[in-house]
């Protein structure tokens, strides 16, 4: 040793133990190498610094290089081991980030929806390593439904599984938004955030703020989940819930392609039944007609019936307008006058003798509206005819225009026995009979309600209303205009 | 195969078809000939023809049955192109046609026989449009029946139509005044009096009147109207035109709630009224 001395300078002695302390640091061993730092520095001072055989007596200068030594070696045992062990979590961050993408390009890839939440439920349950894992979507129609990764060990029956108590633990779960976890499954969330081990735990999958369904996790014994697996577990239930989203939307646009499927199948045989119908009834009614016409009384019967399939037909294509948005109207400037002749016209000779009563004030100027004239008077000539079906026959019905305020009144008088208070107010629902109705008119119920849905698409609306004296007074309200006198001689 | 309009024995006969035609169609029509044929009542020699343009050969007999009070000479055609060469060269009085031809949309078959020909056309429509209605009159037909459609209905405006056309030659070239009820209008004076009253209309009012009994009997769109009446180069006050013939109505009709002479066609135009 006192050869040694002369010989070896204490520089050199303190970089051989720097290089000691830094090969054990690498070791991962902390410890170690702390411990190596401190003998080094007690050694070093007692062996190689003069007076020798003491450690701190009388060496004031160079035992300042000692303590920067034992500094030295201390803050980079500390750097390296804290760089080894962020590395080694760096690692484990990458695999779980790889697996997680992997999952998701998996699931989000799989052919159904259905078995990438099967495929998740089983990747959860193997990686944690739990007995049992199933993923649960809700919804306000079917409620729950599980999808469960492969179980190890038990049956898969969750009846079986699981108490009443747990049963109701997804509902609560779903409607709270909180997790349960436990020994068994009881309210318990710091449970799982404390690291404690735990045996259930249903955790809620929220997709931007709805809770879609629930991740139901539960193991044999009670395990330990650390961090690395409670943040894999926070990960991949935002996948499970995605998944779970997907599995709504695609059943979604499965029922919506459904819908307008049918939808289109329906317009379809609709169509073809216009046309389809049309042919064979132009003919029947056309052949059984000019039977008729030479006095023979079935080929009347055959017409007649003709006729009423007819109404049926074009009735059942005004259903499938009114649900379509296939009506349209055109507004156009129209005077009353021509709509009440029109009427008053195309109803001549259909009533037998009763007459249509025309009340038009003939000396003031012509009353002008904006509305669409075949529209308007369909829904006038459905009202004349309303008014002769439930009237008696020898009483007039009277048709009558005026203004009042914004509108054009066109309003249809009768003496029949007018509507019932209960029956008022569906009137214009489709379909509906009113009970004192006559029992079969061979039409489907549908002239009121297309009656009104024609006049609003024009900016009006068809009222009813009792008649002072016995009667209804049903009424057609259109939107009224003016037309100057100066711009009439203008295009004059 | 020669089609002299003269011949008596002719109650019905076929319209050359192109190439082509299918099998079935010639069978079934020539099962209809011999029945047909049975049918003894007389053909006049000068009756009105009536071409028939129709796919479906159950309608074309409805039509033929239907226009038994109007002629017993019907000719058919089963698609548009026939239709259209048969209504040139057999020069028919009449021609129904039927929409919804396989070969040929409707409107294009009525402006077709319209380039070459007069004869009025009567379009027969599943459909209840009055956007199809006004394309058809615009194209050149001259009225329009809805199917399933009345026989007796059918018969009156096919009568109407082929009257009109034959009037309507004679009419034009006379000029003499037109007496409709207790209405006598004067069309070349410009004067009209109602019970040797006399009625004073404005310019506009007179020119509309005078267009629609030009082609009386025969439905004018408001803007075959509009174009006779204000010239294609107005676009806005076309709208008027229901106006003035509201007005017109008040001075001219009886009772002017429900017009006799000047006859709404809803969403489609106007006509006007002469046989009364």
């Amino acid at each position: 040793m006192m050869q040694a001395r002369d010989v070896i300078d204490q520089v050199h002695v303190i970089l051989v133990y720097l290089l000691l302390v830094l090969g054990a640091s690498t070791s991962g061993e902390r410890l170690l190498a702390i411990t190596l730092s401190v003998l080094g520095f007690m050694s070093t001072a007692y062996f190689f610094q003069p007076p020798y055989g003491s450690i701190a007596d009388g060496k004031p200068l160079d035992f300042v290089a000692l303590v920067a030594f034992l500094a030295t070696a201390i803050v980079a045992t500390h750097l390296l081991t804290r760089a080894q062990t962020e590395a080694r979590e760096a690692e484990a961050r990458a695999v779980e980030i790889q697996s997680l993408a992997k999952l998701g390009s998996e699931t989000l890839s799989a052919g159904r929806a259905a078995d990438a939440l099967a495929r998740i439920a089983e990747v959860i349950q193997t990686t944690l390593g739990m007995s049992e894992c199933s993923i649960m979507s809700w919804d306000e129609a079917s409620g729950f439904r599980a999808y469960a990764g492969a179980s190890a060990g038990h049956a898969d029956s969750d009846d079986m599984l699981l108490g009443v108590l747990e049963r109701a633990a997804p509902a609560w779960v779903r409607a709270s938004g909180e997790i349960v976890s436990g020994p068994s499954g009881e309210h318990d969330a710091a449970a799982l955030s404390q690291g404690e081990p735990i045996q259930k735990i249903v955790i809620p999958l929220t997709v931007q703020g709805r809770v879609v369904g629930v991740l139901r996790l539960s193991n044999l014994s009670p395990v330990q989940l650390d961090l690395a697996k409670r943040r894999f577990l926070d990960a991949i239930s935002y996948y499970a819930a995605l998944a779970v989203d997907r599995v709504r939307l695609v059943a979604e646009a499965e029922h919506a392609e459904a819908l307008r499927e049918a939808d289109r199948l329906k317009d379809i045989v609709l169509a073809s039944v216009s046309h389809d119908l049309r042919t064979p009834l132009t003919t029947i009614k056309a052949l059984a007609q000019s039977e008729a016409l030479q006095g023979n009384r079935s080929a009347a019967a055959i017409e007649e019936q003709a006729d009423r399939l007819t109404r049926l037909v074009s009735d059942l294509l005004d259903l499938s307008r009114l649900k379509g948005g296939g009506f349209a109207a055109t507004p156009e400037l129209n005077t009353a006058e021509d709509l009440v002749g029109a009427a008053v016209r195309q109803t001549r000779g259909l009533f037998g003798d009763r007459p249509v009563r025309a009340i038009i004030d003939l000396d003031s100027p012509a009353l002008v509206g904006y509305f669409d004239f075949a529209q308007s008077l369909r829904i006038i000539v459905n009202l004349l005819e309303n008014a002769a079906r439930y009237s008696p026959p020898a009483q007039p019905i009277e048709l009558s225009a005026m203004r009042e305020g914004d509108m054009l009144v066109f309003s249809v008088a009768d003496r029949g026995p007018g509507v019932d208070e209960g029956d008022a107010a569906h009137i214009f629902e489709p379909f509906y009979r009113a009970r004192s109705a006559a029992p079969d008119t061979g039409r489907a119920g549908l002239g009121l309600s297309i009656a009104k849905t024609l006049a609003e698409m024009q900016g009006g609306t068809v009222k009813y209303a009792r008649r002072p004296g016995g009667g209804s007074i049903f009424s057609l309200l259109l939107p009224a205009t003016e037309v100057g006198v100066e711009a009439l001689e203008q295009s004059a | 195969m020669p089609q002299g309009k003269g011949d008596a024995r002719d109650s019905l006969r076929i319209v050359d078809h192109p190439a082509g035609v299918d099998v079935t169609g010639d069978l079934d029509r020539v099962v209809r000939c011999s029945t047909a044929n049975l049918d003894t009542r007389p053909v006049m020699p000068d009756a009105d023809l009536v071409l028939v343009i129709d796919d479906e050969p159950q309608i074309r007999r409805a039509v033929r049955d239907a226009l038994r009070d109007v002629t017993a000479r019907v000719d058919e055609a089963a698609n548009g192109m026939t239709g259209v060469d048969a209504a040139s060269n057999a020069r028919p009085d009449l021609v129904v046609l039927d929409l919804g031809l396989p070969d040929m949309a409707g409107v294009d078959v009525c402006r077709e026989i319209r380039q070459k020909s007069a004869v009025p056309i009567i379009v027969l429509s599943a459909r209840h449009s009055e956007h199809e209605k006004v394309d058809l009159l615009n194209a050149g037909a001259d009225d329009y029946v809805t199917k399933p459609f009345s026989v007796l209905e059918l018969a009156a405006r096919a009568k109407a139509q082929i009257r009109r056309a034959k009037t309507l030659a004679a009419a034009t070239t006379s000029g003499g005044p037109v007496t409709i009820g207790s209405l006598v209008i004067d069309t070349v004076a410009r004067k009209v009096s109602r019970n040797g009253t006399q009625l004073h209309l404005t310019p506009i009012e007179w020119q509309i009147l005078s267009t629609l009994l030009a082609s009386a009997g025969r439905t004018l769109t408001h803007q075959q109207i509009f174009d006779a009446v204000w010239g294609r180069q107005f676009g806005s006050p076309q709208q008027y035109l229901r106006v003035h013939i509201t007005n017109l109505r008040r001075k001219i009709e009886p009772d002017p709630a429900a017009p006799q002479i000047i006859i709404t066609e809803p969403g489609v135009g106007y006509r006007a009224e002469l046989s009364r």
